[in-house]
């Protein structure tokens, strides 16, 4: 899967894109850490940037979040670049960085007052947005606790109010689940999935299983390039059913294609004992797709000779993409 | 200028709140103490110059250990990414800690006029020598806090910083012994390198702009390089 150029995305007609990155490069010394990376993320999309370790998904973030200079490319966050107005840049970005650097010795809300003021809110405005972000995050009770005493969960939960407390336009995490239970990976998913639509969200991870459950898109990035873009929610074939059915192909096809969350229906080369073989292509989310065309093909009296998930998930397109590589140097 | 005086009010809280800075303090002026009573019952003069000498070679001592933390420490926690991605620039952070460290400098100087008090009151002092002195003071402190800084700005860690800076001091205290070895013009370039050369008139009550310049140069060149190194990433 080829990466799109910038000005696919860009193209006359379309929104104009929240983030936007073309032709990156970023050289540390002697290794080349990004080749010329580029995409765009349109306003209120979420999507996540996968990738092994050492891919140059930190580098990313860090040159959208104005941390970083980039060698030569240009990196664009709501119309501003990063190379000219760095400042501008950062007005609009809430960053959640990998480690959760915080300071230690202040009370979280001393802490969120500060950050919140840092990022341009007056005093009285600052207070108001530490209330707001501390009621959404449930962090009201540890607002007077110091911050080198909380857990790594509320730890996290802290990094992200700091990050959402100025309503910044764009948010950006790396590996925003690292080290943290089961529940608080699903608060921090279902946080993110609350953000869709409002805010545009990029998230670093290497996680597959958790970005196919946040985000509406993920990039690929092996040794600094972009490999694929593949959306979550729609257009990609990301489900597929392989179905064996012994009946009239058209009655059958049309049959299928009523199933719900399903996108289209392929008759190919004939299967055993007279049966077709079907391939569905259906939405990545859809629960119990099996079932329901397994009731829909026995319940209008055709007999069901095979049915098999071929889905074309993340984790296939990723290692097959990542295989055709060696792995990059640390 | 909020971004600045954010920032220079998170460094004093964090300064302040440190115990280091209140042992450091205590023997500040458990050593000065000493001093001026010395030197107050052998001499029997209202001076103050032994006491400048003493402070002195105490900030040499004393300054790696409050700059130590300055930016190494943020570097270490990672919590420099915080303030690099926030809209504030590596000018405004650095002044801000730069300060933050002098607000400290000026409060032990601040407590140590106490001993300028005590001899208003049970003596005759002249004035000049005590306004010179502290003057040089303030522009030796402002220099090596520079300096420390710079320091702290280069590593994330704060004993190297700490030791860095102090070879750093040690070096400028006694280079003019190394000058005077040295061949004309040499001589007079590396002696002029000397703290020792640029404070001596200032404490015994002499004004040079030369030697204002010189702690004035070093404290910009020190602050210039922390920005430069700060924005090194």
């Amino acid at each position: 899967m080829d990466a799109p150029s910038a000005e696919e995305f860009d193209r006359p007609g379309h929104a104009p894109s929240a983030i936007f990155v073309e032709n990156l490069t970023k050289w540390y010394g002697p290794r080349q850490a990004l080749k010329g990376l580029s995409f765009s993320i349109a306003p209120g999309e979420v999507v996540g940037l996968l990738g092994p370790n050492g891919s140059g998904k930190t580098t990313t973030l860090r040159i959208l979040t104005g941390y970083l200079r980039p060698t030569s490319g240009k990196a664009l966050v709501g119309g501003v670049d990063a190379l000219e107005d760095p400042a501008g840049l950062r007005a609009q970005i809430g960053y959640v960085p990998e480690d959760i650097p915080l300071y230690n010795n202040m009370r979280v809300a001393e802490f969120l007052s500060f950050m919140a003021q840092l990022k341009g809110l007056a005093p009285a405005a600052a207070a108001r947005a530490v209330d707001e972000v501390s009621e959404r995050l449930e962090l009201g009770s540890f607002l007077k606790v110091l911050i080198g005493k909380l857990s790594r969960g509320y730890r996290q939960r802290v990094a992200l109010a700091q990050a959402l407390v100025s309503d910044p336009r764009v948010l950006v995490m790396d590996e925003p689940t690292n080290g943290l239970d089961p529940q608080q990976i699903i608060s921090t998913r279902e946080l993110v999935r609350s953000l869709a639509g409002v805010k545009t969200v990029l998230i670093a991870t290497h996680i597959l299983a958790e970005m196919q459950k946040m985000a509406d898109r993920v990039m690929i990035l092996l040794e600094g390039k972009l490999l694929a873009d593949h959306a979550l929610t729609q257009g990609g074939p990301t489900r597929r059913i392989r179905l064996s059915v012994a009946g009239v192909p058209e009655q059958v096809q049309a049959l299928l294609a009523r199933v719900a969350g399903v996108r289209s229906v392929e008759c190919e080369a004939g299967g055993q004992d007279g049966a077709a073989t079907y391939v569905v292509e259906a939405e990545p989310r859809a629960e119990e797709l099996a079932a329901r065309l397994a009731g829909a093909v026995v319940g209008h009296g055709f007999a069901l000779a095979e049915l098999a998930d071929v889905s074309t998930d993340l984790e296939q397109i990723f290692l097959s993409l990542t295989r055709r590589q060696p792995e990059a140097p640390l | 200028m909020r971004g600045f005086r954010l920032l220079l009010l998170k460094e004093e809280r964090a300064l302040f709140s440190s115990e280091i800075v209140y042992v450091l303090a205590a023997m500040f002026l458990l050593v000065m103490g000493y001093t001026f009573s010395v030197a107050l019952f052998l001499n029997k003069t209202a001076s103050l110059v032994h006491l400048f000498f003493q402070m002195y070679v105490l900030f040499l001592l004393t300054v790696p250990i409050i700059t130590m933390r300055l930016v190494a420490e943020e570097r270490r926690l990672g919590t420099i990414e915080l303030l690099l991605t926030s809209p504030v620039s590596e000018v405004q952070i650095v002044l801000a800690k730069f300060c933050a460290a002098m607000t400290l400098i000026l409060v032990m100087l601040g407590l140590s006029g106490s001993y300028a008090v005590v001899l208003a009151i049970f003596g005759e002092p002249d004035w000049g020598p005590i306004y010179s002195g502290y003057l040089g003071l303030f522009l030796l402190g402002a220099a090596l806090s520079a300096i420390g800084l710079l320091a702290s700005s280069l590593t994330s860690n704060q004993i190297v910083a700490a030791l860095a800076s102090l070879g750093v001091f040690l070096l400028l205290w006694s280079i003019d012994d190394f000058g005077f070895l040295l061949p004309d013009p040499y001589d007079a370039l590396v002696t002029n390198l000397s703290l020792a050369a640029h404070f001596v008139p200032f404490a015994t009550g002499s004004l040079y702009l030369s030697d204002a310049g010189y702690f004035m140069s070093a404290t910009l060149l020190g602050v210039f390089l922390s920005v430069r190194a700060l924005g090194r990433r």
